[in-house]
């Protein structure tokens, strides 16, 4: 075993199911006590990333290594490194969180002394004393997310794959798990974190991979990404009272203006997110008053994350082909 | 890995099975409860009710026709219905009107004395009953042959007989159809040693086959496959766990039948106890292979009652396999349970020595090996497919 200067490498990683490529020649480097985010619309091929590095399920093509482990050829050793929490991998309903614990304690071989010290840590860090003895069917989702949390973190593992880990969680929860993240990897704990709401990398990860149709669209850091696509603006016009009819008319005389990503209306807000011109917001004005509309009022802004991820995957129509594609073939 | 590290995962696994189990209550009363009681107390009352004195002729009605009229037949007709066997002697029948009525639910049977039953025992020759049985019910008519065999053969008709009652026991024993029909088997034996295995397989199919396919929808089956646990300790833990179940049910299952039916099982706890852990391993290694192949829980529901149907019609249970025909035997051949109801009869009912059963023991240890082989082999190459 060499000493990894990454903490997770791939290369040409590529997962097929039948006929059906989930991921398609992933190659990239995730850093010792990185927090990096795996951002993708459903079925862009994040789970099948975090199961394949996890070592329960096994790649068509390609390597990848995890704290230096081959994940063929060292599985047992990549499963003592890691920690998971992924909607497909729960704690038994039936037994305490306390009891699950223990039963991780014996098969990650922890010494008796030292598990119940580390099981006490994690009970204390979790505000999970008082519940220590609940079954965890009886948990609610958000204290049932953070028993996995225990169970994922109890080895003290290297690295900690945290799967669209904040869905069902309520705000405050979310950004408590955000900041707890935060912190563990300061101590060290390479973490990745995926999820499909564009938000959450934008304030926390060091470095965001886009995936979409099972590639590996763009790495970078958030501000790398929005600068990435620092070509794209988003023009905001409050027009109240847009009919359908008006908003097909808008969007045909759009495209003749140029690549258009997105056009959202929720009355009276309208929001075009196209490519970045010298007299946009005079383009769009004059596009909105030929259809008839009324402008209240207009402003261009920089791209979000989430823009930069629409722009990156070639806009609303395609994600929305991808995903109605992806649901077919689920 | 160290064989320590193996048997502790083992252990840990096998421990969590049983934690998981306490806490489910449904699961401990079809494992324990249900479902040995309800195959024992089924079987026993379809069989005629309960109690130690159990019979499964003492209540069927039987016409005695009496055609001699001497000490020796009226010292049987007095031994017949003197016994538990036969408390629904009818008299006062001609032969030929009480074979009339059978077919009419009436009566079962009609025994007939001949004449010169006694003289025949005087002078040392057989002396001859004639039994007439209703052929619609063959197992009734299987019953009362057996029993009344059983009693002819230790028939002592009085003092003045007493000289030929050797011969008596040699040869006349109502009738040669009668002799030939072998071996008779008191109370509740029969119904346990179909018990004994039907539980066993029932149960440790659903508890291997279902338990994985639970695990695998809850996700905790994945849990298991992200941690260093190796899939030998994952099999071995949950097998070892349902060893502990299948002794406690073969306790309860013998207590019910002994104590509720009157099984007199001609063997030892030992050897009892020895063959259902086989069937309960051949049932866990087939439980493995289809919790292997990605089954739901209702699909292991279903399947479970195909097994069971498959079971009763090729194993030997309603129909011998040597008397089965063409594929049905072969089927029936290759059938590890079988063997494993083979070696039940001939334990429980004619007192074999297990180990003397060296071809049944053989076939149902292979089946074992294979069964795991294959449930092993499945398990890890479809790891993937469990958890995706």
């Amino acid at each position: 075993m060499t000493v990894p200067e990454h903490a997770i490498v791939t290369k040409a990683l590529t997962k097929n199911f039948g006929h059906f490529t989930a991921v398609d020649q992933l190659s990239v480097g995730v850093g010792k006590g990185e927090l990096f985010g795996l951002l993708g619309p459903n079925g862009a091929g994040k789970t099948t990333t975090v199961r394949m590095l996890c070592t329960l399920i096994e790649p068509s093509h390609g390597t990848a290594s995890v704290v230096g482990y081959d994940i063929r050829e060292h599985a047992a050793e990549v499963r003592r490194q890691i920690g998971v929490v992924s909607e497909g991998v729960s704690l038994y309903k039936d037994l305490s969180i306390e009891e699950n614990l223990k039963l991780l304690a014996t098969l990650y071989e922890l010494p008796r002394p030292k598990a119940e010290v580390r099981i006490r840590e994690l009970m204390d860090m979790f505000a999970f004393r008082e519940k220590a003895t609940r079954l965890v069917g009886a948990l609610s989702s958000g204290w049932a997310k953070k028993a996995m949390i225990c169970a994922a973190l109890l080895h003290s593992p290297q690295v900690l794959f945290l799967d669209e880990v904040t869905s069902g969680l309520d705000p405050q929860s979310a950004i408590a798990l955000q900041e707890f993240t935060k912190k563990q990897c300061e101590q060290g704990v390479t973490v990745i974190w995926t999820t499909h709401y564009m938000g959450e990398p934008e304030k926390i990860c060091n470095r965001v991979g886009i995936m979409f149709a099972g590639r590996l669209v763009q790495v970078g850091t958030p501000a790398e990404l929005r600068h990435s696509v620092s070509e794209f603006s988003t023009v905001e016009v409050e027009t109240p009272g847009l009919s359908g009819g008006q908003l097909e008319k808008l969007r045909a005389k759009l495209k003749v203006m140029g690549q258009v990503y997105q056009v959202r209306y929720v009355d009276p807000k309208l929001e075009i997110s196209c490519e970045r011109t010298e007299s946009l917001a005079e383009e769009v004005a004059g596009a909105l008053l030929e259809v008839g509309a009324r402008i209240r009022g207009i402003s261009t802004k920089d791209p979000t994350l989430e823009e930069a991820f629409i722009a990156l995957t070639g806009g609303e129509e395609e994600i929305d082909q991808f995903l109605e594609s992806a649901e077919q073939k689920a | 890995m160290s064989v320590a590290r193996f048997l502790s995962d083992s252990l840990a696994i096998a421990e969590n099975e049983f934690r998981e189990f306490r806490r489910n209550r449904s699961a401990i009363l079809i494992s324990l409860v249900v479902l040995p009681l309800f195959f024992t107390v089924s079987l026993g009352a379809g069989q005629g009710g309960a109690g130690t004195t159990f019979s499964p002729t003492a209540h069927i009605p039987i016409a005695w026709v009496d055609n001699d009229n001497s000490l020796a037949s009226i010292r049987l007709w007095q031994t017949l219905a003197g016994s538990p066997d036969f408390r629904n002697l009818i008299q006062g029948y001609s032969e030929q009107s009480a074979v009339a009525q059978l077919g009419t639910k009436r009566i079962y049977a009609v025994i007939v004395v001949p004449k010169g039953f006694q003289n025949d025992l005087e002078n040392g020759n057989q002396a001859r009953l004639i039994l007439y049985t209703d052929d619609g019910e063959p197992g009734v008519s299987d019953q009362i042959q057996a029993t009344l065999t059983s009693y002819t053969q230790n028939f002592n008709p009085n003092v003045e007989v007493q000289p030929h009652l050797s011969q008596l026991q040699r040869q006349s024993v109502a009738g040669v159809a009668i002799v030939t029909k072998g071996a008779t088997f008191a109370g509740f034996n029969i119904g346990l040693t179909t018990v004994l295995a039907i539980v066993q397989i029932f149960a440790c199919f659903y508890e291997i086959a279902g338990g994985i396919s639970r695990e695998r929808e809850e996700g905790t089956y994945a849990r298991l496959l992200v941690s260093p646990v190796s899939l030998g300790s994952i099999v071995l833990g949950k097998t070892l766990f349902d060893i502990l179940l299948t002794i406690v049910r073969t306790f309860t299952i013998l207590g019910i039948s002994i104590y509720g039916y009157g099984a007199r099982p001609n063997t030892d706890l030992g050897t009892l106890l020895a063959l259902s852990l086989i069937v309960a391993l051949v049932t866990i290694g087939i439980g493995f292979v289809v919790a292997a192949l990605k089954v739901g829980q209702r699909a292991v529901v279903i399947i479970e009652f195909f097994l069971i149907l498959f079971l009763f019609a090729f194993s030997g249970l309603i129909i011998d396999s040597n008397l089965l025909v063409g594929i049905s035997q072969v089927v029936s051949y290759l059938l590890p349970f079988t063997y494993a109801f083979d070696a039940l009869k001939r334990t429980v009912l004619l007192g074999r020595p297990l180990l003397s059963l060296t071809f049944d023991l053989e076939y149902l240890i292979g089946s074992i090996i294979v069964s795991y082989a294959m449930a092993f082999v499945l398990l890890h190459f479809s790891r993937e497919r469990l958890i995706t």
